[in-house]
């Protein structure tokens, strides 16, 4: 059959993607501590119909061969851990990370998963939980009777009692850093994991050894810029375009062989 | 039967072919540092012995890749870096051999090897670039990777090692089987100390899609017309077979 159809097939099914993986970036345009993703795009091997300097005759030879390349194939989506832009909201469990370093949550299963978003809450028990009621890492439980909690810059955490205007210090936050963010895996709810390709994590205090601050008060937006995600949806639909009008071009081709032979 | 039979099936293919071609940049219209491939039809002659001159074969072939700089989009990533104008950026190969791209979409490792987006290593002033843990890392317009090391402030950055950016002449490079550029000879280019990069940028595909697509539009039109010259063959076939058996 014509190569063009499969080219064109490997073209349309990675525009696809990459309209997924825009829209996916669209849907989280407002979503705290979300990094965007980029579809990673690479052109597929070769194949050589001639080799170039093959012999036409005894004393000539092809100045030029015909290698025909076979398409193109998304390599993998690529987290971009810029940084979103910082949000004052004034709730003391708000947490931002100024910088470099991740938040550690306690998975149901014992595992350590990793995360820029801040919204702290408390549960029943006084520990303060993520937003879907995962425990921090380290574990800080706030005591009865605590009218106030400030979180420093460097993670220490500290309760006000009522009646008492002495804090006592309750815990403290460290972060984790990676040589690889990108390399980390996404598992949803704002969560990555430690893969190979991102390194052991790197534990710190914040504020120290390039570790970012922890700001009190402060969420951090997504970092997905709007325009940018919509101009990429442009030329992805277009381009979309053009490669299922030469798969129609294609098969009129073949239409027309098989009606007029 | 006559021969313009197999003339017009040679031309059909190598239609094809060249559409198979054009297709292929299209598809990749989108695709970071990509450089289009050019095809075009040679006429390959046949003239044995006496008679008309008219047995020439079509063949398709790629004389070449287009070279062109594409557009630079921004991204404002650290490690993204596009070359201004012409130059090539020097990686290793899966074989570990040096090889040259346009893609500049960089990232790094978990052994800290600064890499392209589809995995392979670049090249420094000698093999592979190594980073050390840094809070911030930056590519200088002459391809210098600097960090910030993890702890050190802002005004201790330290050097690492510089990318190996080449401009050798667009005849003595050709795109190989792997998408990567090579030297013709299968030489090594030198370092070339005019060539820039703009850091916090990649470089789009350099496909012009009307084009490609025009291409593929004419050269559709130009396969139904050797379809039609097959018919008239058959035609002429088929009458001489009548006018023989009435005989």
């Amino acid at each position: 059959m014509h190569a063009a159809l499969y080219v064109s097939k490997t073209g349309l099914s990675a525009q696809d993607k990459q309209l997924s993986t825009i829209s996916n970036n669209l849907a989280n345009a407002s979503t705290v501590g979300f990094k965007r993703d980029r579809a990673v795009f690479e052109d597929l091997l070769y194949q050589i119909q001639r080799q170039p300097g093959g012999q036409t005759n005894r004393d000539n030879e092809l100045p030029s061969g015909l290698q025909l390349g076979v398409g193109v194939r998304v390599a993998g989506t690529n987290k971009q851990f810029t940084e979103g832009t910082l949000q004052v909201t004034e709730q003391a469990l708000d947490l931002a990370i100024d910088g470099r370093g991740f938040l550690q949550v306690l998975l149901p299963n014992g595992d350590t998963a990793y995360t820029r978003n801040g919204q702290l809450q408390i549960n029943s028990d006084g520990d303060l939980v993520n937003s879907s009621g995962l425990l921090m890492e380290p574990n800080i439980n706030v005591p009865e009777g605590t009218n106030k909690i400030t979180i420093g810059t460097d993670g220490i955490v500290n309760a006000y009692q009522e009646g008492d205007p002495n804090p006592t210090q309750i815990g403290q936050f460290d972060l984790v850093d990676f040589i690889n963010p990108s390399g980390l895996q996404s598992v949803g709810g704002n969560l990555f994991l430690e893969t190979a390709a991102s390194g052991d994590p790197i534990n710190g205090t914040p504020g120290e050894n390039g570790m970012g601050e922890i700001l009190q008060g402060t969420l951090e937006n997504s970092n997905v810029d709007i325009v940018e995600e919509m101009v990429n949806m442009i030329t992805t639909q277009r381009v979309y375009e053009l490669n299922s009008k030469v798969v129609s071009t294609a098969d009129s081709m073949l239409q027309f062989i098989t009606q007029t032979l | 039967m006559d021969k313009a039979l197999y003339i017009s099936m040679t031309g059909a293919k190598n239609n094809m072919m060249a559409q198979a071609a054009h297709s292929n940049n299209l598809a990749n219209a989108n695709t970071t540092g990509f450089r289009a491939d050019f095809a075009q039809a040679r006429s390959m002659g046949v003239y044995y012995g006496d008679g008309h001159p008219t047995r020439a074969y079509a063949m398709t072939e790629n004389p070449a890749t287009n070279f062109v700089p594409g557009p630079l989009i921004e991204t404002g990533r650290d490690l993204d870096i596009a070359i201004e104008g012409e130059g090539l950026i020097a990686v290793q190969d899966r074989a570990g051999q040096e090889a040259y791209t346009r893609v500049g979409d960089l990232s790094v490792d978990a052994n800290g090897i600064l890499r392209t987006s589809t995995g392979l290593p670049i090249i420094g002033t000698g093999g592979p670039i190594s980073i050390p843990p840094d809070q911030k890392i930056m590519i200088s317009n002459d391809g210098i990777v600097s960090v910030q090391i993890l702890g050190d402030g802002p005004e201790e950055l330290a050097q690492v090692d510089q990318i190996k950016l080449v401009r050798p002449v667009w005849e003595d490079i050709e795109k190989g089987e792997d998408g990567l550029i090579r030297l013709k000879d299968g030489g090594i280019a030198p370092v070339d100390v005019n060539v820039t990069v703009a850091p916090g940028f990649v470089e789009g595909s350099n496909v012009n899609t009307i084009h490609e697509f025009t291409e593929v539009l004419s050269l559709s039109r130009q396969y139904e017309m050797q379809l039609k010259m097959m018919q008239t063959v058959e035609k002429n076939s088929e009458s001489s077979s009548k006018l023989l058996s009435q005989s």
